[in-house]
């Protein structure tokens, strides 16, 4: 077109074809490149919203955490078990220290000698640039923290940072450790109540939502910020008492190292009427404080370990053991003990009265054994009565009682003691367990049915009558025996008696549950009255050494061999036990004590009788005053019973002596002047009955030292006179019922370098040859 | 030399004693669409201002002076006659191929690159002196060679040697997207002067052959192709522009959240004034409001294409087709580069992105626009 018209006018304005092309271009660039462009936005902008929204708010959102302060553990009277108190979390922000130019070197130089913590390490976390959150140290004490602020304040240092948290404090150290449980370093609980009821004592966490730039600091004129309150953690009070559980760990720790035991040990204390947990001791434990830490026998194995892996290896091992609520987790043969079990079916049964005898002649055939059954007492027990055949803890008469009871009946009673579960598979090894509000509870392990009802060998029922062939956990003998004692009713066994909100209104409560009704009220009185007697008869009675002057306590021994060492062909090794309940009449407290593997060298004969027993018997000895159960001393014991010394300082020579004389005392006057200047021991200490108290008129004290002689097999007298040689004296903190028991274990290890006027405990037990053997 | 001999005779020619009012659509939508970018440039400025220790108001003030600098521009330049605009076409393009030159030497460096001249008070880029350039000299060109357009001697050559030099310039700097820009001109310019059509498909090839050596041989446009492809592989590093863009973009829904109201500004999305502010228009206005944005966008556009097709002679004509095609491409590649429709590359969005001289420099290509509209005979009548 343009070719054909020549005219200056036309030529001078744009061709058709140019201007086909505009509007080409128009429809492109006009039209066309902006559709493209809608569509994108609008796929980015509708369809992709939320996917996008959601990034963009995750980046702009900055969440601080709020923590919500953990409750704390109160035993039954309200004493703190466990708190929580306000630390801080130091750490630093590479990141800042290289944005603001900040001195590396500086920082590591000062966090380092604030806080202990390697230079090399933190000046190793400023080189990782990129991170904005490097711990250098948790659990900082506020007087630590205050330093650190101050050290940013004073050099205006930005990339180091202060975090609140919280520390977990046990303000009795060890005490109940395995009850309380840890916490780990993020608060929550691992193991024992802290553990179990973590929910509860965590509370939640609250949060603070802010709108932030890139920076972290908040947005400028963007009303974004929400709040979430933190919810403080409920408090868990316990039916654990402290004291209780101290006398407990006391005594058995004491048991631990005048028995060398190997193996740990266990005791429980439970009230038999609610099922209700008073005290509940696993050895060795360990400071809750610094749970990791191990003890020191433990941790020269380790130091001594070849490499790093075998320390690492022997630690976590360690860890473990101390960790373990032998209690609870452990299940053994309980032995002698489960006698009571025996007697309580038999006798709810009606099989067997106090018109029954039982004939031991050191030994019993049984069918379906090759070899007859042999009782403890190798040359028998004769004929006895049903009350001597528990007070002897004859193994023939329980094999004869738990002919009479059946296999099937039995089983009956174990399933309702709570020992097994029966099931419809006769075939299956049986289990139970109390269901305690503790972790780490362990199953027992029974024959099965179709072995134990076997008419053709009643061996399997033979042993389990006097409680070997099958094992349990201490907490569930702990918890048929008070059903035994109780009434008959098996309760169900507790140890947290409630939770409690941060204003003290009760938001759980755990009621005594009865499970059952197992045997009736009359036979459990039969019960509690033959067990008395086991304790309480200084002639035929096995559970003598658990025996307190002015109490009733009733109770039975255990000694059970290890089955799994005999297996193994290695020196024979025992579980020693003994169950004690008080006061006799009316229990209000239930103990058993378990020592797992005294040592053959420990000088003691190892029984339930010559170990056990004397240790349940000093508990009882002190947690029965605590309870405020009146004593009611018989006259002898009155005389053999420990004195008080009187003050008598200030009094005349002869006054003196009248006072000392008429509690029983024996006065040595040192000096020749006429009034009591000095006296050794002081006012109100007390010692045994009939020592000679050092009156001191116008004489000084030797300053000398001595050495505390070995008092072990001496009679209580004996002791006394030997040490009164030394200017020392001695109580017992079990009971003296006659004056032919010998000690059995002192407080003051021989050889210590001991005052004038020192006080030693020992324990009595009555070492008669009728005593020894394993029962 | 020549070519101002050939022009003189024309220029007595086309000089119309009486010349109208400019087109009042188009400066309307060139003030609306500056208005609303001015005030964008407040909203999305004021946190960098802030934390960089001035005054929230410091970026909003500086461009306000310029936009009102730039409308005075605008209206002196529509009041100039498109002769005097030919006659000095070939003195602009020299003049910005001198700087190109000097460029790499007295530049100012930015972002790895050297594109700035620095003024004192301001900076500018040489390179958008180049883009006015070629539009005004190949217009003038393309009136001169006529019919001779279809021949590749005269229709093709010298144009490709002026692309080919200026886009060389460009590469020392480096500056890939005012290559690309001056490419694109180039081709749009040659295609409405006529050239045949089989030129022009070769030299699409030959530009593709370009862009692909490009991609494959330059290390930067390989990085940006990477972080075109998944920006969210690495969205800390290469992807990060885009990403947060992204964030910003679709964090506005239908609506936006509101004027001002932008939490991506808040040091998150970094030229968030600049190249990047249309992603904050996005966020805070929403689909609605970005959508209506590109509409005014577009009617500019086509009401500036509209006058080209009225313009009484083929050189305005031509130099309106240039100017529009200019910014089209510009929002285009401005818009579609914030959305992830193509890689990035840094490309200032008209009316909008911060940036003083660039805004007169706009402003005053919408000025030779109206003057060209100033010309159209049919306006009269209406």
């Amino acid at each position: 077109m343009a070719k054909g018209t020549s005219g200056r006018q036309n030529a001078r304005r744009p061709n058709s074809m140019m201007l086909r092309r505009t509007l080409f271009l128009l429809v492109v660039c006009g039209i066309v490149a902006f559709l493209v462009l809608v569509a994108k936005l609008y796929q980015v902008m509708v369809v992709q919203h939320d996917y996008y929204e959601n990034m963009a708010i995750s980046q702009q959102v900055r969440e601080t955490e709020i923590a919500a302060s953990r409750g704390t553990i109160y035993d039954t009277n309200g004493k703190i078990l466990a708190k929580s108190a306000s630390v801080d979390t130091i750490f630093i922000s590479p990141a800042e220290i290289t944005k603001y130019d900040e001195d590396p070197v500086l920082i590591a130089r000062s966090l380092s000698e604030i806080l202990g913590v390697d230079y090399g390490k933190i000046l190793e976390m400023t080189s990782d640039t990129k991170s904005w959150y490097k711990v250098v140290a948790r659990k900082v004490e506020s007087d630590v923290s205050d330093q650190v602020r101050a050290f940013k304040e004073e050099n205006n240092i930005v990339g180091v940072k202060i975090e609140a948290d919280t520390k977990r404090y046990y303000p009795y150290g060890s005490l109940a450790a395995h009850i309380i449980g840890f916490v780990g370093t993020d608060n929550s609980g691992l193991s024992g109540i802290e553990n179990r009821y973590d929910d509860a004592l965590s509370g939640s966490k609250g949060r603070v939502v802010r709108a932030t730039d890139r920076n972290g600091t908040d947005m400028l004129f963007v009303d974004y910020e929400d709040y979430y309150d933190a919810s403080n953690g409920e408090n868990v009070t316990l039916t654990l008492d402290a004291t209780i559980q101290y006398y407990m760990e006391k005594h058995l720790q004491q048991a631990v190292e005048d028995y060398d035991v190997q193996n740990g040990a266990a005791a429980i204390a439970m009230d038999p009427n609610t099922g209700a947990i008073l005290g509940m001791a696993s050895l060795g434990n360990f400071d809750l404080n610094d749970y990791q830490a191990v003890s020191e026998e433990a941790q020269a194995e380790i130091d001594a370990a070849e490499s790093d892996e075998e320390a690492a290896e022997l630690l976590s091992a360690a860890q473990q053991l101390q960790w373990r609520n032998k209690a609870l987790s452990d299940t053994y043969e309980p032995g002698s003990t489960f006698k009571i079990i025996t007697l309580a079916m038999a006798l709810e049964e009606g099989l067997v009265d106090d018109n029954s005898t039982f004939y031991c002649g050191g030994s019993t055939n049984v069918l379906g054994r090759t070899d007859p059954l042999k009782c403890w007492k190798t040359g028998g027990h004769g004929s006895q009565t049903l009350t001597q055949a528990i007070q002897h803890s004859c193994n023939v008469a329980l094999v004869q009682i738990g002919q009479k009871v059946g296999a099937q009946t039995f089983y009956k009673y174990a399933e309702a003691f709570g020992f097994l579960n029966l099931t419809e598979n006769m075939d299956a090894t049986l289990t139970a367990k109390t269901g305690i509000d503790l972790a780490g509870e362990s199953g027992s392990i029974w024959w099965s049915q179709n072995t134990f009802y076997d008419t053709e060998n009643l061996s399997q029922l033979a042993s389990a009558s006097f409680g070997q062939t099958f094992t349990i956990t201490p907490l569930q003998l702990i918890t048929a025996v008070s059903a035994c004692v109780n009434g008959g009713n098996l309760m169900k066994p507790y140890v947290v008696k409630n939770v409690t909100d941060s204003s003290g209104k009760i938001v759980s409560a755990n009621e005594p549950t009865v499970v059952r009704q197992v045997v009736s009220e009359q036979t459990s009185a039969k019960v509690r009255e033959i067990l008395e007697k086991v304790v309480g008869d200084p002639v035929d009675g096995t559970g003598k050494n658990a025996y307190v002057a002015g109490y009733r306590i009733g109770g039975k021994t255990g000694t059970s061999e290890k089955v799994a060492q005999d297996v193994a062909g290695g020196p024979k090794e025992y579980i020693v036990s003994f169950i004690g309940v008080a006061p006799a009449d009316d229990p209000q407290i239930v103990i058993l004590v378990l020592l797992d593997t005294p040592s053959n060298d420990c000088g003691v004969y190892i029984s339930g009788g010559q170990m056990a027993a004397p240790t349940v018997g000093k508990m009882m000895a002190d947690i029965l005053p605590y309870m405020g159960v009146e004593p009611e001393y018989t006259d002898t014991e009155k005389t053999y019973m420990d004195k008080t010394v009187p003050n008598v300082t200030g009094l005349t020579v002869e006054q003196a002596k009248a006072a000392l004389q008429e509690v029983g005392l024996n006065a040595r006057v040192i000096g020749d002047g006429d009034k009591i200047t000095q006296q050794l021991p002081g006012g109100s200490t007390v010692v045994a009955s009939g020592s000679t108290i050092l009156i001191y008129a116008g004489a000084e004290p030797s300053a000398e030292q001595e050495q505390m002689p070995d008092l072990t097999n001496l009679t209580y007298e004996t002791a006394r006179d030997r040490l009164a040689a030394y200017g020392l004296y001695l109580r017992t903190n079990s009971s003296i019922t006659s004056t032919s028991q010998i000690i059995s274990g002192q407080s003051i290890a021989e050889g210590t370098l001991v005052e004038h006027g020192t006080v030693v405990e020992v324990t009595l037990v009555t070492n008669d040859t009728s005593m020894i053997g394993r029962y | 030399m020549n070519y101002n001999k050939q022009r003189l005779p024309e220029r007595q020619e086309t000089a119309a004693p009486v010349r109208g009012s400019f087109d009042i659509p188009f400066f309307a939508l060139t003030l609306l669409l500056l208005t609303i970018g001015v005030i964008m440039v407040l909203s999305a400025s004021f946190p960098r201002a802030y934390y960089q220790g001035k005054s929230p108001m410091y970026y909003f003030l500086r461009q306000g002076l310029f936009a009102a600098a730039g409308v005075c521009f605008m209206i002196v330049f529509s009041k100039i006659n498109m002769a005097v605009y030919r006659r000095f076409s070939f003195w602009v393009l020299a003049v910005s191929v001198l700087l190109l030159m000097v460029v790499p030497i007295i530049g100012t460096s930015g972002g790895g690159a050297k594109r700035w001249i620095s003024l004192g008070f301001t900076t500018f880029q040489p390179s958008e002196i180049a883009k006015i350039g070629v539009v005004l000299f190949f217009a003038n060109m393309i009136c001169n060679y006529k019919n001779e357009m279809k021949t590749f001697k005269h229709g093709v050559l010298p144009f490709a040697v002026i692309t080919v030099a200026i886009v060389g310039l460009l590469m020392l700097e480096p500056h890939l997207s005012a290559s690309i820009i001056i490419c694109a001109i180039a081709i749009v310019m040659l295609f409405v002067g006529g050239v045949k059509l089989s030129y022009f498909v070769s030299g699409i090839a030959a530009s593709g052959v370009l862009v692909f050596i490009a991609v494959k041989f330059i290390p930067y446009v390989q990085a940006r192709i990477t972080a075109w492809q998944d920006p969210f592989a690495d969205k800390s590093g290469d992807g990060y522009q885009v990403v947060q863009s992204l964030l910003s973009i679709g964090s506005g829904g239908f609506l936006g959240l509101g004027l001002g109201q932008s939490r991506q500004k808040y040091l998150y999305l970094p030229e968030e004034h600049n190249d990047y502010i249309f992603s904050i228009v996005c966020e805070e206005l929403g689909f609605v409001g970005a959508a209506a944005i590109l509409i005014l966008f577009a009617l500019l556009i086509c009401r500036g294409y509209w006058i080209a097709m009225h313009s009484p002679d083929r050189y305005s004509f031509l130099v309106c087709v240039g100017i529009m095609t200019l910014l089209s491409i510009q929002v285009f590649l401005n818009i579609a580069v914030v959305t992830n429709l193509i890689p990035c590359t840094g490309i200032s969005l008209p009316f909008f992105s911060y940036g003083g001289t660039a805004l007169l420099m706009q402003l005053a290509e919408m000025g030779i626009v109206l003057s060209v509209s100033r010309d159209i005979p049919t306006r009269k009548t209406t």
